[in-house]
């Protein structure tokens, strides 16, 4: 598994999967719906996967001694980690958006533990819908990254509409941290979970798709 | 001990299908895979890893399944499908460093050999090698972790004479060091060249697999006038097709003596160019 990751990062790497982390820094942008900055890295996942299709991974891993279920788990521990990647170079610029001493965030959820929570869990449905899919055909890339972003702009536009309905995320969600600290201490729990549940489920479909296709 | 045993293999497509493919490729041979394009070559061997899900039959490689093996199977083979075509704007240098990993047999001197001997300058990309040096590159990589079977899917299709010729003497090299070959092509005076053994496969179907000299030898190739073409001449010629001075047919061995005319040996491109033309099974 660790010669595949290297593989990944030293050959399958696209160049926008470093580009968007730096998008984290949208972040400061005083009024903005925060999640989409993270489904900047879902984009660039489609980017690496498309970049792989165009560049015959699949047919050269294939020949490495390596089990077909192995591309599988370690093309989406690479994705996990990309993605954990974002979540770590955002933190910064969450601080530093709560310290500017401008009003909270007028679109959407403030830039607090509860957007990162709430952020792990569309990721992680994002996985479970973009690589099954991706893994049942490589060829329809684009089909895939459709279906995950179909629910990344749907996961969107409902979180976004419960800030501004839903009492519990108007009034305790959506607010600078450290108030109401545990409750958005849950949510980024609940999210975590939810973010590893999606990716091993992605991965036993995925892989399990990708056992039955003829390449 | 056979280091590859293929038998009673088959897929079924919905406009085509492989049907009890089977075959062994024994230490130190050439094996010629043989057939026109679409007859089932690139499919088998993509079954042989995984590539292609067979229907049925039973895959082995020194002995051992392969589904139960892949990993410990794929560390002893190479598979050369072509030239590199894969991560074309990468330099080799940096491919060669990722697949060195996967490999505890790697030798990098043997690399080093070979990157010497193919004139390959590791510090291009793919893109910016001929179709016959992306070839050698590939074997390069194959070989450098000392590979004990060769499976090259059409290796010289594509090339010039010259750079055909330079592969083949790598592979007749490769040989005479121990290594097996399974050697795919529809360029058959390639095999003519190297291959031990040939297997021929047809509509999905092994047609023969069978020591090259016994293959060629049980054929004889004619050359025909219209008067030479009489009823009996007809009922036992195979693939008979006009030519610029009448027509050209082959026919078994005994056939050809039975009939008293001129013959010819026949090489594997006259047997296969007049066996495609017959509907024969």
């Amino acid at each position: 598994m660790k010669q595949l990751l290297k593989k990944e990062f030293r050959l399958a790497m696209h160049p926008t999967n470093y580009l968007f982390l730096l998008l984290s820094a949208m972040l400061v942008i005083p009024n903005y719906p925060y999640y989409v900055i993270f489904f900047y890295t879902a984009l660039g996942l489609f980017f690496l996967c498309l970049n792989a299709r165009e560049t015959h991974d699949i047919p050269y891993t294939m020949v490495l001694p390596v089990r077909k279920r192995e591309l599988v788990k370690a093309r989406i521990l690479f994705a996990v980690a990309i993605e954990l990647s974002q979540f770590v170079v955002a933190i910064p610029f969450a601080i530093l958006r709560q310290n500017l001493n401008i009003p909270g965030n007028q679109v959407g959820m403030d830039a607090n533990l509860a957007l990162f929570g709430l952020s792990l869990l569309m990721m992680g449905l994002f996985n479970l819908t973009f690589f099954p899919v991706f893994y049942g055909n490589p060829n329809q890339v684009g089909k895939a990254f459709i279906g995950g972003s179909t629910v990344v702009f749907f996961y969107i536009v409902v979180a976004e509409a419960m800030d501004h309905a839903v009492p519990f995320f108007r009034d305790q969600l959506d607010t600078p941290d450290p108030q109401f600290f545990m409750p958005k201490l849950f949510i980024v729990i609940g999210g975590a979970i939810g973010f590893a549940l999606c990716n091993m489920l992605a991965y036993k479909l995925s892989a399990a798709r990708f056992e039955k296709l003829d390449l | 001990m056979d280091l590859l045993s293929v038998q009673g293999l088959c897929k079924q497509y919905e406009q085509f299908s492989l049907q009890d493919v089977s075959f062994t490729v024994r230490p130190g041979e050439i094996m010629g895979f043989i057939g026109r394009n679409g007859a089932g070559k690139t499919t088998t061997l993509k079954s042989l890893l995984n590539f292609v899900h067979p229907d049925c039959g039973e895959i082995s490689f020194f002995g051992l399944p392969f589904a139960q093996n892949e990993q410990a199977i794929k560390q002893r083979i190479g598979f050369v499908s072509g030239g590199v075509d894969y991560y074309i704007l990468k330099k080799l240098r940096t491919i060669a460093d990722v697949t060195r990993a996967f490999y505890p047999t790697w030798d990098e001197t043997v690399y080093r050999h070979f990157l010497q001997t193919f004139q390959l300058n590791d510090q291009k990309t793919p893109s910016q090698l001929s179709a016959g040096m992306k070839v050698k590159f590939n074997l390069a990589l194959a070989l450098s972790h000392h590979a004990e079977l060769l499976i090259l899917d059409e290796p010289t299709s594509g090339l010039d004479p010259v750079s055909r010729d330079d592969l083949l003497d790598v592979f007749l090299a490769l040989a005479r060091e121990g290594v097996s070959i399974l050697f795919s092509t529809h360029i058959t005076s390639d095999l003519d060249r190297c291959a031990d053994r040939i297997t021929y496969i047809r509509h999905g179907k092994i047609l023969a697999s069978d020591d090259m000299t016994a293959f060629v030898g049980a054929y004889r190739a004619l050359e025909l006038t219209e008067d030479q073409l009489t009823q009996a001449v007809r009922e036992k010629v195979i693939g008979l097709k006009p030519a610029k001075h009448g027509y050209t047919a082959i026919a078994y061995a005994d056939d050809a003596e039975r009939l008293g005319l001129p013959v010819k040996p026949a090489d594997l491109e006259t047997i296969m160019v007049h066996v495609e033309k017959e509907d024969i099974v």
